[in-house]
């Protein structure tokens, strides 16, 4: 029997698999909802500032839910907070999220050179050592470790008004600071896949074809994007990129992005992906509000239809409400692993 | 020929959809400077404008920094032309409570249905991101607003929209306020299942919404 690690893994690498994976990455997209917390005791948000309970959290999520992945952590506010942003760890039901800004504008921002990895104090070691828990207590699940994407980023340490602003006012200061915060990205995936992730997760809001259009979102989005995902390439592990929202006006330059898998909003046709572009390895894109409201009928027949259109990776198709119903996740899991 | 008037009106409007706040502030002298009614400029001028530019970006033509951008040289505009009333005599349409439900902080879909509505002239009191559903509640009667507007782009806060409605119905004001919702997750089922009076799925469409249920325009 194969593992759900190396299937995944197969998958990310176009090899041909038994059937698809069903997974949930963790980070902006994870399954912490009430039901589980409430089951397991692991809760947040103690569980975003302690290992050990982040790992708890993250196996009672695999166990009950049936995704075959485990991921941390359970926000996108780490690196943000690391450089210098105010964030709240909100509650059980609430996820952490940026309260201030650092800087009001790119022209502000002070690059620092101290290595992530110094900064012992902060998150970034709590999630490492949550990540090297995990992949020594289960060496037959892939361990995703989850990224907040360089526009998404940039826009937590600078206001994000300004800065999509600055996306033409201030081009140049723009960059600079875009090309900062992929550094720093990629020197939180090292220390995360030193410390056994199997692979790196990228979710980037902002980075979306409505908020950019197709000008910025090549221009500011797609290379830093690809200077990250080549970066973690380096290191020999593979990246899950999701886009939110519609793909519509950045359709075309999908293929230009260096990712090993693509996940998008269940507003995307992720057939018609696949057949304008037969190299990308699809995931997707069950609908979260589906999944928590149901019907349970309109979930098998969601998951399906994705399993005929041959989508690579199922998956949820953006971050699941908090009260989200378990047997919703179960039945979504249950369809594919029966396979 | 087109009147110095128009040519000025078409000044103003062109600033803003070129982002160019140099034009808007040399045109709206010259409003100042020919006499031209304050609100005429600013309703045939700058909103025109704005107006256009909302079909730019209709046309996935302008994008958000774009929408942001021109707005900006839209408000620069009105500061310096409402330098000239002698009181704020402008016109609105009514008053509008927007912010985002608790929760959640991605605001930039809600600055941009609020900067649309306010340059198409509504009144508009913005509570922010991450209000608690009873926060819209007690401002709106406080101001005896004509309409909430509600924008969530997360579904771990939809509920909240949902608690607004039964908070206005709670508290026998539900006839008072036409409540409008919008963003990523939510739809016009979602509307229609919690009891909201409309959805709008972009900014422009909000204007339009807002205009149906304010002023009674037709679609």
């Amino acid at each position: 029997m194969i593992s759900a690690k190396e299937r995944l893994l197969k998958v990310l690498s176009k090899e041909k698999v038994d059937r698809p994976p069903v997974i949930c990455t963790g980070g902006m997209m994870n399954a912490a909802i009430i039901d589980i917390m409430n089951l397991s005791g692991y809760t947040l948000p103690a569980a975003h500032t302690d290992a050990e309970l982040m790992a708890r959290l993250a196996e009672a999520i695999q166990e009950q839910t049936g995704f075959e992945n485990l991921g941390i952590p359970f926000c996108m506010t780490v690196e943000a907070e690391l450089l210098g942003s105010t964030v709240t760890y909100g509650s059980l039901s609430c996820e952490p999220k940026v309260v201030k800004e650092l800087y009001s504008s790119v022209s502000e921002v002070q690059f620092t050179n101290n290595a992530l990895t110094a900064s012992s104090a902060s998150r970034i070691s709590t999630v490492a050592e949550a990540a090297r828990l995990l992949s020594s207590r289960h060496p037959e699940l892939p361990i995703i470790g989850n990224l907040t994407g360089p526009i998404s980023l940039a826009a937590s340490l600078v206001d994000p008004v300004m800065f999509l602003k600055e996306l033409r006012k201030d081009r140049a200061g723009a960059h600079r600071v875009l090309d900062y915060v992929s550094d720093k990205l990629i020197e939180f995936a090292s220390v995360l896949i030193k410390n056994g992730v199997t692979l790196i997760s990228i979710g980037d809001p902002t980075a979306t074809g409505e908020i950019l259009g197709p000008k910025c979102f090549a221009e500011f989005a797609i290379p830093y994007l690809n200077k990250i995902i080549d970066g973690i390439h380096l290191q020999g592990v593979p990246v899950i990129l999701h886009i939110c929202g519609n793909l519509g006006s950045v359709w075309n330059l999908i293929p230009t992005i260096h990712s090993d898998a693509i996940s998008t909003d269940a507003l995307v046709n992720l057939k018609q992906l696949k057949d304008d572009f037969p190299q990308l390895t699809t995931m997707g894109n069950v609908s979260t509000y589906l999944l928590e409201s149901g019907p349970a009928e309109k979930i098998t027949a969601t998951v399906e239809r994705l399993l005929a259109e041959g989508i690579d990776i199922i998956s949820p198709a953006c971050g699941l409400s908090t009260s989200t119903m378990l047997p919703h996740i179960q039945l979504m899991t249950s369809i594919v692993r029966e396979l | 020929m087109p009147t110095s008037k128009e040519l000025i009106f078409t000044a103003l409007a062109d600033a803003v959809v070129e982002m160019d706040e140099v034009k808007v502030l040399a045109a709206a002298e010259q409003v100042v400077a020919q006499g031209i009614n304050i609100n005429e400029g600013i309703n045939k001028g700058l909103s025109e404008g704005m107006r256009r530019v909302g079909e730019l970006y209709e046309q996935e033509e302008y994008f958000i920094p774009e929408l942001l951008l021109c707005s900006d040289v839209m408000y620069v505009g009105i500061e310096e032309l409402k330098k000239h009333m002698p009181v704020d005599s402008s016109e609105k349409k009514g008053k509008v409570i927007i912010g985002v439900i608790e929760g959640d902080t991605h605001d930039i879909g809600k600055n941009i249905v609020k900067i649309m509505l306010e340059t198409s002239g509504y009144e508009i009191i913005d509570l922010g991101r991450d209000v608690p559903p009873q926060r819209f509640v007690d401002v709106a009667i406080q101001e005896e607003a004509s309409m909430i507007a509600l924008a969530t782009l997360m579904t771990t806060t939809m509920g909240g929209m949902d608690a607004v409605v039964k908070l206005l119905t709670l508290a026998n004001k539900r006839n008072e306020f036409k409540v409008m919702i919008g963003g990523g997750p939510v739809s016009k089922a979602y509307a229609d299942k919690i009891g909201a009076d409309g959805y709008a799925s972009n900014a422009i469409e909000a204007v339009r919404l807002a205009g149906q249920l304010i002023e009674g325009l037709s679609a």
